[in-house]
């Protein structure tokens, strides 16, 4: 009789848990409902991760910036097409000398707790990342800055340990300003949580890897918003994604595969040429015949690119032939190699190799970049098909990431390096001895790299990395691939064009 | 008793001991996660020095004994990325875990214990073979796949519940759906043939010579005994359900445990991922402990043992 009871009430409890673990538990419904597209309901973004905290300044993470740009704002922005520097809460900037920079900042612009921006809070936000305590990954990039000094309410000046000109990339890139008044008086760590910024969303709701819930500033100094509510839809499969999508539970996400545009409508599809570019890095500092200028040369010719990009990314991505993206201010036209698989093998044989002789490793990474791991496959048949054998080794993300970092790499891998939009941040990290990212290696373009680097006058500039982009060619220093193709699924009731630097700027959207 | 279940504490408490320490050493394999954390420009010294900060430089016993050192008080330590307290990041996912698993099991248990019980009663019928015909398809269908699919009938085509996310009955219904699946399986085999066992004791025979009435007969004396093995079946699911179910939160975008030691293993957020292993542990030796122990109470042949 006891047992039975036991038994009885186990089931009981069970049947109880279940309706304390749905009853009540209805936060909000409102994201089910399919039906809210139109003029004036949420827009719904899916997106693929969530930011790991809400507070500015702090996580070298295009997942976590991408979301808080709508909520902070940058003094410096990019200009969503051109990817040039257009000011935001910066009125103008100016270079004092080669270690000073003044920057003027626009009057009368409030944050969504109604405090006023002033130098106080730009130099309130680059001491936040200079501050050890605060353990900011951006510190590494920002460490040549010496102090912020706040010359009046709406000017400060930036002091550099050493020559920086690089500074305006970084105040771009990195820098969102936060309100002192609001961090000092909650703490770090609500502020991380309930962030309050000058930008064109205020804070709702964070529901963690769930939903990120924003509402227009009413305040916003641009204007309202055309969009009242904004809701970033934390979505980490792309089938699931997908399904959102036509359901209409989501209105926009981005980095469709190639491999299933044909999925979606053409109306539905928005591409844009990203500043983010794929190469094929070929190492010559680790031994082996890459170290020889002429093999680098013919695997250059044995490659052919145009091909990969046709037939194994259906054409989406848009071909480089040098270092540099055209979409990069420094880029120059440099020739390219084109394809062509007789004179690879002659070259080898200058070079004193059979084709047959060689043996390659190629690593490369799944699932970073479009296609990344079958790009690899199809380099290895076409260095295959003069003779040439590849090894094909696949890595998981932080590994890849990690073997390069340790020069632990075969003779080749695949990587992506962007935003790519200057000549100094991409062939500084490129191309020298002390960043790994390229694996190739040469005295005489490195002292050409660091002297280029040191210059403020933009056309010596120009001209130097002009120099650096030809020599880095005739070289062989890699097999260029092309700029990624970004593309976003949009529900044709929205108006959004993708930017280049792939931010989603809810304050850009519209309903139709 | 009292012995017992001293000896099975202890016993729970070397369980999560020895899961801290394969997973603290198994996630310093996979490498440094400086590298992850730093924008791919940093230069070598400062990789170097946030190395330091985060105290990778030091030798690995010397982590190893630091981080048992807090552990046992309780601290985890904070997440890399984002500086939170990592216990609190995990217990803060618990109750999405727990209502998916408690959810999914109840639903298990109402739906394959009278199917079990019915299939053995009813031998060999096409009821029982449709059954099991099923339950076997159920067992080998791969649970994202199936997911998927029922994201794409009831979401993307009918349009009737939601794909993904968490937070109402609605967004529950097709991961319970999912994760059931494979559990009503699993108990419909088990209770058919655990059914199937006392059925053709010696004692349901004399109580069916004895004219107790079928259904007394199959409610009282043939389910109450075969459900005992049950029990421990029922302990092993839910501990792996309240583990999180690591796919199908993924495939559902559920913001439970799973999810977040997925990401965090990726992204080599150490702290969490103890943190996340440490209490996955402690629940599923817990369970088992509790599973045991009722398991001495219906069946006191195992207390002597």
């Amino acid at each position: 009789m006891l047992k039975k009871n036991i038994i009885t009430s186990l089931l009981l409890l069970l049947v109880m848990l279940l309706a304390a673990c749905t009853e009540g538990t209805n936060v909000d419904n409102q994201s089910s409902n399919s039906e809210n597209e139109g003029s004036n309901g949420p827009l719904i973004i899916g997106f693929e991760a969530d930011a790991t905290t809400l507070m500015a300044n702090h996580d070298v993470n295009y997942v976590t910036d991408t979301l808080l740009r709508n909520i902070y704002d940058p003094l410096i922005d990019r200009a969503g097409e051109s990817g040039e520097f257009v000011p935001v809460l910066a009125e103008s900037w100016e270079n004092i000398d080669e270690k000073t920079w003044r920057i003027k900042l626009k009057e009368g612009i409030k944050f969504h707790n109604g405090a006023d921006f002033n130098a106080n809070s730009v130099k309130y936000s680059i001491d936040y990342i200079l501050n050890e305590e605060n353990g900011s990954f951006y510190r590494s990039r920002w460490a040549n800055v010496d102090e912020v000094v706040v010359l009046s309410d709406y000017e400060v000046e930036i002091r550099t340990a050493v020559p920086f000109p690089s500074i305006i990339q970084r105040i771009a890139e990195d820098l969102l300003i936060v309100e002192p008044g609001y961090v000092e008086e909650v703490g770090i760590d609500k502020a991380s949580k309930e962030p309050v910024g000058t930008g064109a969303y205020t804070f709702v709701d964070w529901s963690r890897d769930n939903y990120l819930k924003l509402k227009a500033f009413d305040g916003y100094w641009k204007g309202k918003p055309a969009i009242e509510e904004v809701e970033f839809k934390i979505i980490p499969e792309f089938s699931a994604r997908m399904s959102a999508f036509m359901s209409g539970e989501i209105h926009l996400f981005k980095n469709i595969p190639v491999d299933s545009v044909s999925q979606f409508g053409e109306d539905e599809i928005g591409q844009v040429s990203s500043a983010r570019i794929n190469y094929l890095a070929l190492s010559n500092l680790v031994e082996g015949p890459l170290k020889d200028v002429k093999v680098r040369q013919a695997i250059n010719y044995a490659i052919d690119a145009d091909e990969i990009l046709e037939t194994v990314l259906s054409g989406y991505g848009t071909r480089i032939t040098g270092p540099l993206s055209q979409i990069n201010i420094d880029y120059v036209a440099t020739e390219d190699y084109g394809y062509d698989p007789d004179l690879a093998v002659k070259l080898l044989e200058e070079a004193g190799y059979k084709p047959e002789d060689i043996t390659l490793t190629l690593d490369t990474p799944s699932g970073r970049y479009p296609m990344d791991s079958h790009v690899a496959q199809a380099i290895a048949s076409q260095l295959q098909a003069i003779g040439i054998k590849v090894n094909v080794q696949v890595n998981e993300w932080g590994k890849h990431l990690e073997k390069i970092q340790k020069r632990e790499t075969g003779d080749m891998f695949i990587l992506g390096w962007g935003p790519a939009f200057d000549g100094q941040s991409t062939i500084e990290n490129l191309f020298t001895l002390e960043a790994p990212y390229s694996s190739f290696y040469d005295e005489g373009i490195e002292a050409k790299i660091k002297a280029t680097n040191q210059l403020f006058d933009q056309n010596e500039r120009i001209t130097g990395y002009a120099e650096i982009q030809q020599d880095l060619v005739d070289q062989a220093a890699w097999v260029p691939l092309w700029q990624q193709a970004d593309l976003y699924a949009i529900n044709s009731s929205l108006n959004f064009s993708p930017r280049v630097d792939e931010k989603i700027n809810a304050f850009e959207m519209s309903w139709k | 008793m009292l012995d017992f279940i001293i000896k099975r504490i202890l016993q729970v408490i070397l369980v999560v001991f020895l899961a801290l320490t394969v997973v603290f050493f198994l996630v310093r394999l996979s490498g440094d996660p400086t590298t992850l954390f730093l924008p791919p420009d940093a230069p070598k010294e400062q990789i170097e020095e946030y190395r330091e900060l985060l105290g990778f430089n030091r030798p690995l016993y010397v982590q190893y004994g630091e981080f048992m050192f807090n552990a046992i008080q309780g601290d985890f330590g904070e997440s890399l990325r984002s500086g939170e307290d990592a216990l609190g990041l995990v217990l803060q996912r618990m109750p999405a875990t727990f209502q998916l698993a408690i959810s999914a099991l109840a639903l298990s248990l109402l739906i394959a214990i009278p199917l079990g019980v019915f299939s053995a009663y009813k031998r060999n019928t096409i009821f029982d073979r449709l059954s099991v015909g099923i339950t076997v398809i159920g067992q080998a269908i791969p649970n994202f796949w199936f997911g998927l699919i029922l994201i794409y009938i009831f979401a993307a085509q009918l349009k009737i519940l939601p794909s993904s996310g968490g937070g109402s009955i609605a967004h529950m219904v097709l991961p319970v759906a999912t994760l059931a699946l494979y559990s009503i399986s699993r108990f419909v085999r088990f209770t058919r043939s655990a059914m199937l066992d006392v059925l053709n004791k010696d004692y349901i025979r004399t109580s069916k010579a004895a004219g107790a009435p079928t259904s007394s007969l199959i409610m009282k004396y043939a389910l109450k005994n075969s459900l005992i093995p049950i029990i421990t079946l029922v302990a092993l699911d839910l501990g792996v359900l309240l583990g999180g179910a690591v796919i199908t939160e993924a495939v559902f975008s559920w913001p439970g445990v799973g999810r977040l030691l997925h990401q965090s293993l990726m992204n080599r957020d150490f702290p969490i991922v103890l943190a996340g292993v440490f209490i996955i542990a402690i629940i599923y030796a817990v369970i088992n402990f509790i599973a045991d122990i009722l398991y001495a109470y219906v069946n006191p042949q195992i207390r002597v043992k």
